[in-house]
């Protein structure tokens, strides 16, 4: 039951959502619509699912003192606190309406640096990367060094000094043999997820059940 | 170990610490090297050109802190365009994180501390005006000018909320979102990020689906903007406009050339070209922080150019292609 319940859910959701964006009546419309007002909010429940699940596993490492528990703490003040300061108390850092709430100023000053630091670290490690990695050992290595070093001087103003030619190679590099390389991958990965799209409606792909009901 | 080896083996502190100066010391001077702009940007900007106050676009923040770097100013570059033109904008959000974005975007717009800025006039301030059946832009400006109220020296135009721009933001599973929208955006949205009805917005009632929306324009650093193309450009047909990352700009040139997409920002080169064609228009006066950061992205780009050559240069010099040669027969 476990098992057939979803499965036949699936099925004649996935079937006729499949039927519908094929058929433009009036009914067709109202299915269409009573899904996209519907699935949202079902989607909204996944969260609270998600909530509840990251609460249990971490409030568990605290208890055992797993190795590691005290960034259990660093994971659930902020999922609880950060709504409850949306939530709970939305008035600005000064009291006001007119200054950010204390929900946006830990935003802005917390989050986006962090998240922005994490990123830029890419750059150092590009640059490490590119001096030990990048080297021209054999011809389709030299092939993918000089695009790369093309197409990277023709993305920014400095390489306008060398002349038109290398914007214009650059732009060609992109607007054609990577074009068309990338145009046969994502007619390949397309393919494959039609292929699992219908081994998952019609029950013969069951993976995304996990181990309910064995 | 002899010269070439040891460079080979350089601390990466050393590459880590030239990174940093190269970085910070173009930010301190700011060059202003020129850019020339591409055609794939120049769509977009032709196609937001061309709109007027009775079209309206989307421009989705479809992207976290993380790469708000390239992202922001793209996002904040066709915003500014838009209410330069008075086309009506609506804003959304992809992710919980990307709604953080969406404000502090929004924010840069209409921060008074930035010159050029656009003075907000929120949705309960206007309330009477709306009342009276006054909802087109012109007559809006002369009514709230006419009660007193005076445009700031350094503000470029006011912008009435729910007239000028709705602040849509983040939904869950914003995918099905963007399918439900093509039906009726009231429906998915029923109320804005400050609490007001969107049903009451003057904006909503000329474009009640993404069916009577112009274009969509999503910032994104990652897959999220392919929602776009498959749920709205595939579906009904929306116009749709990517403003992408650098390292994912390659993937979506095949868009370009089906018609999927009308142009593309590609990183921050891309958000540098579109505020090169807004003071070429007389958009602004300025160009803004993507352009800035174009002189850190040359000599970064330079930087990692001559890694590269003298990385190789001392592999084969110092003959480590032939030890690894051997130990590959080996």
């Amino acid at each position: 039951m476990k098992r057939t319940v979803p499965l036949m859910i699936v099925m004649v959701g996935g079937i006729l959502m499949m039927i519908q964006y094929f058929i433009p009546h009036q009914y067709s419309q109202v299915v269409f619509d009573n899904y996209t007002e519907w699935a949202p909010i079902v989607g909204a429940f996944a969260l609270l699912l998600g909530v509840g699940s990251l609460t249990r596993v971490h409030s568990h490492r605290i208890k055992r003192k797993a190795p590691n528990w005290p960034y259990s703490w660093a994971v659930l003040i902020p999922l609880f606190g950060m709504p409850f300061l949306a939530l709970i108390w939305p008035e600005s850092l000064w009291g006001g309406s007119d200054s950010p709430s204390v929900f946006h100023f830990l935003f802005m000053n917390i989050q986006v640096p962090i998240q922005s630091t994490m990123f830029s670290l890419l750059a150092f490690y590009i640059a490490s990367a590119a001096f030990r990695a990048f080297r021209a050992k054999s011809a389709l290595a030299t092939v993918l060094l000089l695009s790369a070093v093309i197409v990277m001087l023709a993305q920014v103003p400095i390489g306008e000094i060398f002349g038109p030619w290398l914007q214009n190679t650059g732009l060609w590099i992109l607007r054609y043999p990577n074009l068309a390389a990338k145009r046969a991958i994502m007619l390949g990965v397309g393919f494959g997820i039609l292929a699992t799209n219908l081994k998952i409606i019609f029950g013969v792909e069951r993976n995304w059940l996990g181990g309910a009901g064995e | 170990m002899n010269f070439w080896d040891k460079m080979l083996n350089i601390d990466r502190r050393w590459i880590f610490l030239a990174i940093g100066v190269v970085t910070i010391i173009p930010f301190l001077i700011g060059i202003g090297m020129p850019i020339t702009t591409t055609t794939e940007v120049e769509d977009i900007f032709d196609f937001v050109n061309e709109l007027g106050p009775e079209n309206a676009i989307f421009v989705a923040f479809d992207f976290a802190p993380g790469t708000q770097a390239e992202c922001m100013p793209m996002a904040v570059g066709v915003v500014r365009h838009a209410f330069h033109n008075d086309v009506p904008v609506f804003m959304t959000a992809y992710f919980p994180l990307s709604h953080g974005m969406m404000m502090a975007g929004f924010d840069y717009v209409t921060n008074p501390s930035i010159d050029g800025y656009y003075q907000v006039v929120e949705f309960a301030e206007w309330a009477h005006l709306r009342e009276a059946g006054i909802t087109t832009k012109a007559e809006l400006v002369t009514e709230w000018e006419n009660e007193g109220n005076v445009l700031p020296e350094n503000a470029a135009n006011w912008v009435f909320e729910g007239r000028d721009y709705a602040l849509l933001g983040y939904a869950p599973l914003f995918h099905l979102v963007i399918l439900g929208m093509t039906s009726s955006i009231a429906n998915q949205y029923p109320e804005d990020a400050n609490g007001n009805a969107l049903i009451e917005m003057p904006m909503l009632n000329e474009h009640k689906s993404l069916r009577e929306v112009d274009l969509a324009l999503t910032t994104a650093g990652s897959s999220a903007c392919m929602s776009w193309i498959t749920y709205a450009r595939e579906k009904i047909g929306t116009p749709i406009a990517f403003g992408v990352t650098a390292v994912m700009a390659t993937d979506y040139y095949p868009y370009i050339q089906s018609g999927q997409i009308i142009g593309q920002m590609g990183g921050l080169r891309g958000a540098a070209e579109y505020e090169v064609l807004m003071v070429e228009n007389d958009v602004t006066e300025s160009t803004g922080k993507a352009f800035r950061g174009m002189d850190v992205q040359s000599a970064d780009h330079l930087l990692i150019i001559l890694l590269i050559i003298m990385g190789n240069i001392a592999y084969f010099a110092g003959g480590a292609h032939k030890r690894h040669q051997m130990k590959g027969r080996g």
